[in-house]
């Protein structure tokens, strides 16, 4: 027989005889035992759904992901900033470890701090620190799990001086600079367990945040229908801060998408859908929600219906404004509440994700490969124009 | 199947040089062995002539041996001839890296989870002892083939039979994943049941005692059982929705032609491929026709097979023969041109056992086998004192000088058989892979002899270490960078399972590694590191680290190359080492620790050649 050929003879191995002889010469030898090895391996891209944009006050932070196929991790997350006053962006993405399970970007204020998700036979969150807008990274660290493969699962408090972290197991950790020291504070399983989570039915946890005052937030997907499942830790206890959501939602599922804090608000992207692709984020419909006081009250947009689409990315401006693209490659913006969503022109290909400047213009971030063509939309204006192009010295074959 | 790949390539340069060797080794042993055997029995002979002699006939009154009738020497010729030329076939320098990956992991791919377990166990331990297997294969089935060949008649003629049918049904389960039988695509066409099988059931017919020889009922049941099977497989060929009624499916070449298609690039001479090719063309086009005549060719032959007439077998015979060779042309392209082909597959055993049923059928012969039952009695009556005069010394050196020459031949190629299978059951014993994976891959070790460079760090526990805190003691030494996620989880691996072949030897044993990461320095990433491979509770380990300035002069006087920060989210660039240490702190080895595809038979290799490594520095050598 030879290969290819599926029922012909292979008339060659060795097997039983052989292998009953060796028990009869030397004892009951065995095969190799199965050693331990390195944990399994972990799912190596990040889902599309990382590629995302924040704006702070010393500058904008934007992730995607570039290069080849993350099957055979030729897949390189990178990390683009655009300093404060400044109208180019540049490549920030922080060396010395390997990133192809995808980056996450947690900003507090001047400090930005990046978690490398662990990929292949890493099972642990490398963390790498920047106070200089990207041009100098410190190694800080790590978080001894699977950070989960969300946008918001690191955030970091005001000021940088704690980090919240949500786990792919749904484990809420807690740290202090430097931030090799986690303490658990939640589980889904335990957040589910409160009233607040027992109203919510609270089936998996999408997000962590802090309040403007350094409470930490936890968002989810609610089972029950019409509510929205965000979750302050007040001293120990878990207590629903989630934004009351419109009567027509009132039986639709909620998730929450995204969740982040600004310096002056908290903002959350939501889903609603009939059934169950609101947790797949196959939603019917988006909405934002803005609080400014650690979510007591908050400000809903209207829906934008999405038509069948899910989110691709959700990116933020400094002052809350929010935009999206979906997977059918429909783009909207809303500025901070009380605003209305408004459609954007088509994005370009390869759009990875939108960025928000703090004039209110909207950058359109594509990538093909190692490039990435930064495409802008003044505020107002009607069509995209190529604004810069950035080719990255991405190192196929140096991480699988 | 995690065991079938070894991860080494098939062609790689070391193993087959290495695999060739083992053979030419144990090739000139074997003509040794013939040499000594035939060389006794000639002396034997030409000592003991008349002795010998007389010892043949002292047995008095003994049965006339009976002819061997000609569809038992159709099967022990034929079914030899096959077992020889699949031991040639294993001797292809490819097959013993290839072999569970190319031949064994392909055909249990599509066959039930159990059934791939199962397979997984042999191929496993097939790619831990490459050189072993593969030479065992060729030994044990040149053996099995000389054997059946040389021996005619006698118990040792029917001990060739009850070796077929073991080594037949080890190949069938183990390389054939059972024929295929539980699997979906199930056909005659492509070789069910597994050629293998029919080996056995030869194996089976060679096996019978001399009285059933004789008898029509045996060539009737062997034509019975071969007919059941036949028809059987006509329903299966017939059964609607598998693919063979159509010659193309939407557009895509239906079962068959998908089969044929495969066939046709493998190397081959052209005029072979250009028949595959054509054919495949013809059942595309008319992929109906070509499945019914299939249909009908087996539902008549099977038919014809089960009625036990030999007027109307006879002419079916002829057919079913030119039929079985189509299809080993066309669709089983001759079973092992190109690729690892390990045997001609199923159509000549199926050919030479309808062959030997029909002659058995129809050519016993009348008068030979009454003569058995009157002598029988009395011999058994005789045995106990037969058997003691037998084995004294004298009777058995009277007995080896009366041996035929097929004897001795079959003395001969029983000793292959051991050649082949004692050396894999020995290598059983270890648990772990052979070291040659690893040399395979790194390539072979740099013995070397100086001080090695003294370094102080600090350990994952935060205590200080240096090189002479670790004097009396063997050192196995690599660097690893902390945030790697390949090699360096590979390597650790390979140095824990290092530490548990040492067992109570590793007391005196330090393995090390030291921080290979110039950004992630902090003893936190090597807690977290350890955490992850599972090495935090392990008494002799000690992962060092320092400040980038520390580690860079350590890397430096180990010119183990600094590692190089990449751009744009890649891992640092670093290179794979280990050292070996001695007790007075003397590098006595260096290897490179490339590990290549990281399976668990090159880890285990790896680990082999570390452990080897060490002990041989704890014998003081």
């Amino acid at each position: 027989m030879r290969i290819a050929a599926p029922s012909a003879a292979a008339a060659g191995v060795l097997a039983a005889a052989v292998l009953a002889a060796a028990a009869l010469i030397a004892g009951c030898g065995t095969a190799a035992p199965a050693a331990p090895g390195p944990a399994a391996e972990v799912t190596s891209s990040g889902a599309p759904f990382l590629a995302t944009s924040v704006g702070t006050p010393s500058g904008s932070w934007a992730v995607a992901v570039m290069g080849g196929s993350a099957a055979t991790h030729d897949n390189f997350w990178q990390l683009f900033v655009r300093p404060a006053g400044v109208s180019v962006w540049k490549l920030a993405t922080p060396p010395g470890t390997p990133d192809n399970g995808g980056l996450v970007v947690a900003a507090g204020g001047p400090s930005v701090v990046t978690a490398f998700r662990p990929s292949q036979y890493l099972t642990y969150t490398p963390l790498t620190a920047t106070s200089n807008g990207g041009q100098a990274w410190a190694s800080t660290g790590p978080l001894d799990g699977v950070l989960a493969n969300i946008p918001d699962a690191l955030t970091a408090a005001p000021g940088a001086q704690r980090l919240l972290a949500l786990l792919a197991g749904g484990t809420v950790e807690l740290a202090a600079a430097p931030y090799a020291s986690w303490k658990t504070i939640a589980t889904q399983r335990s957040i589910a367990a409160t009233p607040a989570g027992r109203h919510c039915g609270l089936q998996a946890l999408t997000a962590v945040s802090f309040t403007l005052t350094g409470l930490p937030l936890v968002a989810g997907t609610c089972s029950h229908p019409g509510r929205a499942g965000v979750f302050a830790d007040t001293g120990g206890t878990w207590d629903a801060v989630g934004p009351a959501l419109p009567g027509a939602l009132s039986r639709e599922r909620v998730t929450v998408l995204r969740l982040i804090r600004t310096e002056s608000q908290t903002v959350a992207v939501l889903a609603a859908s009939p059934g169950q692709a609101a947790s797949s984020g196959q939603a019917a419909s988006l909405l934002g929600a803005w609080s400014a006081d650690n979510g007591r009250h908050w400000t809903v947009s209207p829906v934008l219906p999405l038509g069948g689409a899910a989110l691709a990315s959700a990116s933020f401006g400094a002052t809350g404004t929010t935009a999206v693209i979906t997977t059918t490659g429909r783009a909207d913006v809303i500025t901070a509440a009380g605003g209305q969503w408004r459609a954007l022109p088509v994005p370009p290909p390869g759009t990875a994700t939108l960025a928000v400047g703090p004039g209110g213009e909207i950058d359109a971030l594509a990538v093909h490969r190692a490039t990435l063509t930064v495409w802008q939309a003044p505020a107002g204006g009607s069509g995209w124009k190529l604004a810069q192009t950035i080719s990255v010295p991405i190192q196929y074959g140096t991480s699988g | 199947m995690p065991g079938m790949n070894s991860g080494v390539n098939v062609n790689d340069p070391t193993v087959v040089a290495a695999f060739k060797a083992a053979l030419l080794h144990q090739g000139l042993i074997a003509l040794l062995i013939f040499f000594v055997v035939g060389l006794v029995w000639l002396s034997l002979r030409a000592w003991l002539p008349s002795r010998a002699g007389a010892a043949s006939a002292s047995p008095g009154p003994a049965a006339p041996a009976p002819a061997e009738p000609a569809w038992r020497q159709v099967l022990r010729i034929g079914f030899g001839t096959l077992w020889l030329l699949d031991g040639i076939l294993q001797a292809q320098p490819k097959m013993a890296i290839g072999l569970p990956s190319q031949v064994i992991g392909p055909t249990a791919a599509s066959s039930p989870h159990w059934v791939q377990q199962v397979v997984n166990w042999a191929g496993t331990a097939w790619s831990y002892h490459p050189m072993q297997a593969g030479a065992s294969a060729v030994w044990i089935q040149v053996g099995i083939g000389i054997w059946m060949i040389a021996a005619s008649r006698g118990p040792l003629s029917r001990l060739v039979g009850l070796v077929s049918i073991g080594w037949g049904l080890v190949v069938w389960a183990f390389g054939e994943s059972f024929g295929g039988i539980f699997a979906p695509g199930l056909t005659w066409l492509f070789g069910a049941p597994g050629a293998v099988l029919i080996y056995a059931i030869a194996g089976a017919l060679i096996a019978l005692p001399d009285r059933a020889w004789h008898s029509r009922r045996l060539g009737r049941a062997v034509l019975a059982g071969t007919g059941v099977f036949l028809v059987g497989m006509a329903i299966l060929q017939a059964w609607p929705g598998r693919g063979f009624w159509q010659g193309t499916v939407q557009g895509q070449p239906g079962t068959l032609a998908t089969m044929t298609s495969a066939m046709a690039p493998t190397p081959q001479p052209h005029v072979l491929s250009a028949w595959i090719t054509a054919f495949t063309g013809f059942d595309e086009a008319h992929g109906f026709a070509v499945n019914l005549v299939a249909v009908v060719a087996l539902s008549v032959t099977g038919a014809a097979f089960l009625s036990g007439r030999p007027r109307l077998i006879r002419p079916v015979l002829v057919c079913f023969t030119v039929l079985c060779l189509a299809d080993w042309v066309l669709i089983e392209d001759f079973g092992f041109l190109g690729g690892l082909g390990t045997d001609p597959n199923s159509m000549i055993p199926m050919t030479l056992l309808a062959v030997a049923g029909f002659l058995a059928l129809t050519r016993a012969p009348a008068t030979a086998p009454e003569a058995a039952p009157a002598t029988e009695p009395a011999t058994a009556a005789r045995w106990p004192s037969q058997w003691r005069d037998r084995v004294r010394p004298v009777a058995l050196r009277q007995s080896a000088a009366a041996a035929s020459i097929q004897s001795v031949a079959s003395v001969g190629a029983i000793g292959l058989i051991v050649l082949g299978a004692a050396p894999m059951a020995a290598s059983q014993a270890s648990p772990v892979a052979d070291t040659i994976l690893a040399q395979a891959i790194a390539g072979s070790s740099n013995p070397v002899n100086f001080p090695a460079p003294a370094f102080s760090l600090t350990d994952q526990h935060g205590r200080s270490v240096t090189l002479a805190s670790l004097r009396g003691k063997v050192v196995l030494l690599t660097f690893l960078d902390d945030t790697c996620s390949v090699d360096c989880p590979l390597i650790a691996q390979e140095f824990r399972q290092a530490g548990q072949l040492l067992a109570a030897e590793s007391r005196h044993v330090e393995l090390v590694a030291i921080n290979y990461n110039p950004v992630n320095t902090q003893v936190s990433y090597i807690q977290a590191f350890d955490r992850q491979e599972g090495l935090n509770g392990i008494p002799n380990w000690l992962y060092l680290t320092g400040t980038t300035p520390q580690l860079r002069q350590v890397w430096r006087q180990y010119a183990v190359g600094p590692p190089e920060i990449l751009p744009a989210g890649s891992m640092v660039g670093h290179g794979d080492y280990a050292f070996v240490l001695d007790q007075a702190g003397h590098m006595r080895q260096e290897l490179n620790f490339d590990t290549g595809p990281g399976t668990q038979a090159t880890k285990s290799s790896f680990a082999a050649e570390l452990t080897d490594a060490a002990r041989q520095l704890l014998a003081g050598k």
